[in-house]
């Protein structure tokens, strides 16, 4: 008996138990092992992470991280900030935000908030730093320069000034 | 070598009778059961029905192909019916949830954009070099997130090598039903150096990725995003993104596979087929040539659907890396010179009396483990102590194991046979087909059903 067929036989007896165990066992620790590796979502798409909160009364915005380009990306660097929850908001916002938290407002965001949640959105910010571009009448052109309705929030993509 | 009693005769062989095809379909029929026949499941009528429509489908097509020892084109009615079914269903469930076929930019930034396979090679630098993974859907949380998509991926691969193209891929079959309708080819003679294509598009687009950060080929090449979702054309690269996907669709998979009797797409264009083609080296089933038997005709060449086999290949005996295991070589070959094989085994066939024993192996093997399944995993992994059901069902798998490696290892070992290779990549793959393809077709047919009733 030689090795070679011994071995391409196990082998092939192998991978049929694979295909049976697959939907049972094989997904499942894949899956498990995939999502242990500790990959994260761009922050393009996501946003970047949360960093801190200033409650608004009824309502609070989120202040994300800035996010920054990779290599060629299209896209120009921006601070997302989120007005959540939606049901909170009154019709006509606008806010005065300290992006950057040194006690000074930065940009003033101003947006309507119309009750059918598939109405566009459009929305105005003036720099009060010159750090964050003012965007005037701004719908979701970009991932940089948005304002979109996600879930329960209201999100508001700032693009920054190039450095 | 041909008048060897050990060696299958040159003709064709007769269809295998109707009870011995019956026993080997056998455990494919357990298979389909347990995929699609779980009456404790939530899921409403038109699901049941779809699901027992789909299984039937599933077991009568691999029944046929026990029977007339042809694999391709019953493998072809499967996956035509995939090609056609899954636009249906996934189009069906864009309008129900968004309305749309575009994908607006909330749904991104939600994380809510279904993960196709086809992203899966161009996020690799990325990931490598960031950890950072270049698709705005979710990494865990439902069966369209990366995770999940990457695990069913591997666990494919791990099986059928690149025979993902033909026995799982959710697109290919389009342009194979395409392929399938002239009578004869329009244009013969097709360049040879086109069957490098798809690694150029695929070394282009896993730099492009990386350098812009984004899936290019999703955004830019993708020819099925005209039957599946696109991005919302928001602007005017929206709008030119939108022309080169139907562009591309139109000549690549309609008009082309219609003039050449070929998967154009997937032979010249197609990255993920190309990156596929690499995990072959891996694969422990391949086709072989038998060159005893070979007169180079080159039958086998005319009708790869995917440019796998030239001369020289064929003169080497063997198929070329891209080779997708569809089975059209070896079912077309006159002689059986065309063969399946396991890698490390001999590719002549042994004699007819010892060949019988075999099929009785496999099912004991089969009837076993199917039953391990089907009474223990359903029925005790379901009850109220999930621990020690989980111990009853790693018991019960051991011994299977154990029982049906020796026997296969024993009744496999002693000769070596293109048929056994053939049915044992087959048991894999129709399983793998009936998990992944067999769930979308029932979810394609229940949505026709939906419309009906």
């Amino acid at each position: 008996m030689k090795l070679r067929p011994i071995l391409g036989y196990t082998a092939a007896a192998m991978t049929l138990l694979a295909a049976l165990l697959t939907p049972f066992l094989l997904m499942g620790l894949f899956s498990n092992g995939f999502v242990a590796l500790g990959f994260h979502v761009d922050d393009m798409y996501t946003g970047g992470p949360k960093e801190r909160t200033i409650p608004m009364g009824a309502y609070s915005i989120d202040i994300h991280r800035p996010v920054y380009p990779h290599m060629l990306q299209t896209e120009k660097p921006f601070v997302q900030l989120d007005w959540t929850p939606v049901s909170a908001l009154p019709q006509h916002v606008s806010d005065a935000v300290d992006i950057d938290g040194d006690g000074q407002p930065d940009v003033r965001v101003s947006f309507d908030v119309p009750k059918d949640p598939k109405a566009p959105l459009r929305v105005d910010v003036d720099s009060l730093n010159p750090r964050y571009q003012a965007m005037q009448h701004a719908g979701k052109e970009k991932y940089s320069r948005l304002i979109v309705r996600v879930d329960k929030a209201i999100l508001v993509r700032i693009p920054l000034a190039n450095p | 070598m041909a008048t060897d009693a050990r060696i299958l005769p040159l003709a064709r062989p007769a269809p295998r009778g109707i009870l011995r095809s019956l026993l080997l379909t056998l455990p494919i029929l357990l298979w389909s059961l347990l995929m699609f026949g779980n009456p404790n499941s939530h899921a409403d009528r038109l699901s049941h029905i779809s699901g027992a429509i789909t299984a039937l489908f599933m077991t009568v097509l691999f029944f046929m192909m026990m029977r007339t020892h042809s694999t391709y084109r019953w493998r072809r009615i499967f996956f035509v019916s995939l090609g056609i079914l899954f636009p249906i269903g996934f189009i069906h469930n864009l309008f129900v949830m968004r309305g749309s076929m575009g994908i607006p930019i909330e749904e991104m930034i939600a994380g809510r954009t279904p993960f196709c396979f086809m992203p899966i090679p161009l996020l690799i630098l990325p990931a490598a070099f960031t950890r950072t993974l270049i698709f705005p859907g979710s990494i865990a949380g439902n069966s369209h997130g990366i995770a999940a998509m990457v695990a069913l991926w591997l666990a494919l691969t791990l099986v059928m090598g690149k025979g993902w193209c033909s026995y799982a891929c959710l697109f290919g079959g389009i342009e194979e039903g395409v392929a399938a309708i002239p009578r004869r080819a329009k244009i013969r003679k097709l360049n040879p150096r086109l069957r490098y294509l798809p690694w150029a598009v695929l070394l282009a687009m896993v730099l492009l990725s990386l350098a812009i950060y984004e899936p290019a080929y999703c955004m830019w090449l993708c020819p099925f995003k005209a039957v599946t979702e696109y991005v919302a054309a928001r602007n005017t690269i929206g709008l030119v993104q939108n022309v080169i996907f139907v562009l591309l669709f139109a000549g690549l998979v309609i008009v082309l596979p219609f003039l050449t009797k070929k998967r154009t797409q997937c032979s010249w264009f197609c990255p993920f087929g190309a990156f596929q083609s690499i995990f072959n080296k891996i694969s422990i089933f391949e086709i072989k040539i038998d060159q005893a038997r070979c007169k180079p005709c080159l039958l086998c060449q005319n009708a790869c659907p995917n440019l796998s086999l030239s001369k020289e290949s064929v003169a080497r005996g063997e198929t070329l890396l891209s080779c997708m295991k569809c089975g059209a070589c070896v079912d077309i070959c006159p002689r059986q010179a065309v063969v399946w094989h396991i890698k490390g085994t001999g590719i002549q066939a042994k004699s007819e009396p010892a060949w019988r024993r075999f099929p009785y192996i496999i099912c004991a093997v089969s009837v076993l483990i199917g039953c391990v399944y089907i009474f223990i995993a359903r029925g005790l992994f379901e009850a109220s102590n999930p621990a020690r059901a989980l111990r009853f069902l790693l018991a019960a798998c051991g011994v299977a194991v154990i029982f049906g490696g020796i026997l296969i290892v024993r009744g496999l070992i002693n000769a070596p046979n293109p048929e056994r290779a053939r049915l044992m990549f087959l048991y894999g793959a129709w399983a793998m087909a009936i998990m992944f393809g067999g769930s979308i077709i029932a979810q394609g047919i229940a949505t026709i059903l939906h419309f009906i009733v």
